[in-house]
């Protein structure tokens, strides 16, 4: 039973982790329709950005949240207008911009760290909690936390405020949207700098827990995609809550079955989420479709 | 001094170095090819083990060089297989490359050995682990350092003679949990490890894989904490490592012994456990000039040459295996006269020197697919955060004991 539990406990933590990359993503793709390959490279560089706040500026690595998200809500502004906004009317060499912009960010930390393994130091990651021997790492609960705040607050964003239901009505036609007023082409500049900021909280939030490396960002965006398609697109309680599901599948099929293929177990989750129901568990019906509808 | 004197002087001096330089120029320098990556992200490691290189060449060309030619290293950037093949093409074309040595990328060595093979020439390799290079029976290749095997038999045999008896237990009461990544390099070690542990009577209570990109591996360990191993040793990289390591810590698990194969003494696990933590934890590795000089007779000279020559201690043990494999390969060009391919391999057959003759503890003697069989990893333990070489004995200093195990 205590073993279980950890399972449990270990799997909706891990699905902390993969929401909380996960909701940036999914943000980019149910809004701006681009398949943001490099949003895990975001991630990356984002942990990168916290080591050095923290290792050379001796900031702790949850202020340097402070400093991370926003830098790199700005980082996303620049990437959009720059890389994205140019290429708005080819959807398929927005992708092969997001796919460059990946190759780029890895190999230019690769040239920086010469590939060496960085860690936090400041034993950030080893507080543990322990409640009648079932074990609670302290770096990932803070993680939950943050994120199941930020899924409110985005909810609450998308439902309550002017630019959220900007982004909304952007989710359910583009055309339509432009054709009430909004300006959607603000709206792609916000969304994206918001996906990326979101990137940043999670590199923050990540890099007490992992060893640092260059490659670090394709090993979330795998599960992240899969989280999305389960999710729904554009859907932040599905983000959430996909990120929980993804978790806690892992979690159990790796204890339960074989650690080896626990990967394989998700993805056939995710293609037969695929099959039944292509929208996603809290995506709109037929929202998937519209990506892919040519749009001007 | 007068200026007749002066220019007396100056002409003898001229007269010296010209006769010094006619001395080496007699004959064009011996070009060897150092097959490394030196740029991206596996450069650190390239550059450690052309280190190694650099300082046997330095010590042979002291001499006098190699077949009274002087030895010259040139350096051949491959991080993957197709540069490893293009920079073996453009050394033996334009660069007049005679002999080369390389990696520790199995990959790397693979293609750039074949390539090797399509300009005859030897490709001696030192540092690469995977099995299948010396299986594939290619004429010009030879392997001086150790490979996977040798680290799974180093770490049987270290759980055998030095763990189990730290826990006042013998191998057949030993029980072992072998975790793994699960591509080829973990697999084939850990299979080995199995086979050598039940050949002798132990008992393995489980076997783990994992993907060694993985973002989460409680499952890994709790699965192994259920097992309740007294022995848990691990095969992979850096980066699963160490999370395998602080999930253990998280999740309570604190098996009497911990055993890493083929990382976890740099650095770089250091930065991501602390000192507290790997206390006591071994790792088998690449022998360390720590070593005693009666097992590895001129560690210590290595050390000193390449912190004269570098400022610094070595990065990694790497380079002196790769000091090592020079020094062989010089030894078998001078044996076999030349480095025509068919002689070099020809000559280095008939090497054979006892167990402790190099500088890590290695001797030599080429089986028939020319995999050196004497050539091993030593153990290693972690002790107040510095990494410390206890196994074999004598190869362990005198005042060296074994800490921390069983782990508190």
């Amino acid at each position: 039973m205590e073993t279980f539990l950890n399972i449990l406990i270990s799997g909706i933590l891990l699905g902390g982790i993969y929401s909380l990359v996960s909701i940036g993503l999914n943000l980019i793709f149910g809004v701006v329709r681009i398949i943001n390959f490099a949003q895990g490279e975001f991630v990356m560089l984002a942990m990168y950005a916290t080591y050095f706040c923290t290792t050379y500026l001796g900031i702790n690595p949850y202020l340097a949240l402070f400093v991370v998200a926003p830098l790199m809500f700005v980082f996303g502004l620049a990437v959009q207008r720059t890389v994205l906004q140019p290429l708005q009317n080819e959807p398929m060499m927005q992708i092969f911009a997001t796919f460059g912009l990946l190759i780029l960010f890895e190999n230019s930390m690769l040239a920086l760290t010469r590939g060496e393994a960085r860690s936090l130091s400041g034993g950030y990651s080893s507080v543990l909690i322990d409640v009648f021997g079932l074990k609670v790492s302290g770096v990932r609960l803070v993680v939950f936390i943050v994120v199941s705040g930020i899924a409110l607050a985005l909810m609450l964003f998308l439902q309550r405020t002017m630019p959220g239901k900007a982004i909304r009505a952007v989710i359910q036609d583009r055309q339509a949207a432009r054709l009430m007023g909004v300006n959607v082409e603000r709206t792609y500049l916000l969304t994206f700098g918001l996906g990326s900021a979101l990137a940043g909280v999670a590199g923050a939030l990540l890099a007490p827990i992992y060893t640092l490396s260059p490659y670090i960002g394709g090993n979330f965006i795998l599960a992240a995609f899969a989280v999305v398609v389960l999710g729904g697109l554009g859907s932040v309680p599905g983000a959430y809550l996909g990120g929980l599901i993804v978790g806690l599948i892992e979690s159990f099929s790796g204890y339960y079955v074989d650690p080896a293929l626990k990967q394989a177990i998700w993805f056939i989750v995710f293609v037969a989420a695929l099959i039944i129901r292509p929208s996603g568990l809290m995506g709109q019906v037929g929202a998937e479709e519209v990506g892919l509808r040519e749009q001007t | 001094m007068t200026r007749n004197g002066i220019s007396r002087l100056a002409i003898a001096a001229f007269a010296v170095a010209a006769s010094a330089s006619l001395a080496w120029g007699q004959a064009e320098p011996l070009r060897i090819g150092a097959i490394n990556p030196y740029s991206g992200p596996l450069a650190l490691y390239g550059d450690e083990v052309s280190r190694g290189y650099q300082l046997a060449i330095d010590e042979a060309n002291a001499k006098g060089g190699v077949l009274g030619r002087k030895i010259e290293l040139l350096r051949g950037d491959a991080s993957s297989p197709p540069q490893g093949i293009a920079t073996v093409e453009k050394m033996a074309s334009q660069d007049k490359v005679e002999v080369f040595v390389g990696t520790y990328i199995s990959a790397v060595s693979n293609a750039a050995s074949d390539s090797a093979l399509r300009y005859s020439k030897v490709y001696w390799d030192t540092n690469a682990l995977a099995g299948d290079l010396t299986e594939r029976g290619l004429p010009n290749f030879v392997r001086s350092g150790p490979y996977a095997d040798s680290f799974a038999e180093v770490s049987v045999a270290a759980a055998k003679d030095v763990l189990a008896p730290a826990l006042n237990k013998d191998i057949k009461t030993l029980t072992i949990w072998i975790e793994h990544e699960d591509s080829i390099f973990g697999t084939s070690i850990a299979e080995l490890q199995k086979k050598l542990i039940e050949k002798l009577g132990g008992k393995v209570v489980g076997m783990g894989a994992h993907n060694f990109r993985a973002i989460d591996l409680t499952d890994s360990i709790l699965r192994a904490k259920a097992a309740a191993p007294d022995l848990w040793m691990e095969t992979g990289y850096v980066p699963d490592g160490s999370l395998l390591l602080r999930t253990m810590r998280d999740q309570g698990f604190k098996p009497p012994a911990i055993m890493m194969v083929a990382t976890g003494d740099t650095f770089e696990t250091l930065d991501a456990l602390g000192k507290e933590y790997l206390e006591g934890i071994a790792v088998v590795g690449y022998p360390r000039p720590d070593q005693t000089e009666a097992y590895g007779p001129g560690a210590a000279a290595y050390l000193a040459a390449y912190k004269e020559k570098y400022n610094r201690d070595p990065i990694a043990p790497q380079s002196m295996t790769a000091y090592a494999g020079m020094q062989m390969l010089l030894e078998a060009i001078k044996a076999a006269g030349s480095t025509n391919m068919d002689e070099l391999r020809a000559a280095a057959a008939k090497m054979d020197k006892p167990l402790k003759s190099y500088a890590t503890g290695f001797g030599v003697k080429f089986d028939p697919k020319f995999q050196n069989t004497r050539a091993f990893p030593t153990l290693v333990q972690w002790q107040s955060g510095k990494v410390v070489t206890v196994y074999p004995k004598d190869a362990a200093q005198p005042d060296v004991k074994l800490v921390n195990v069983p782990r508190k």
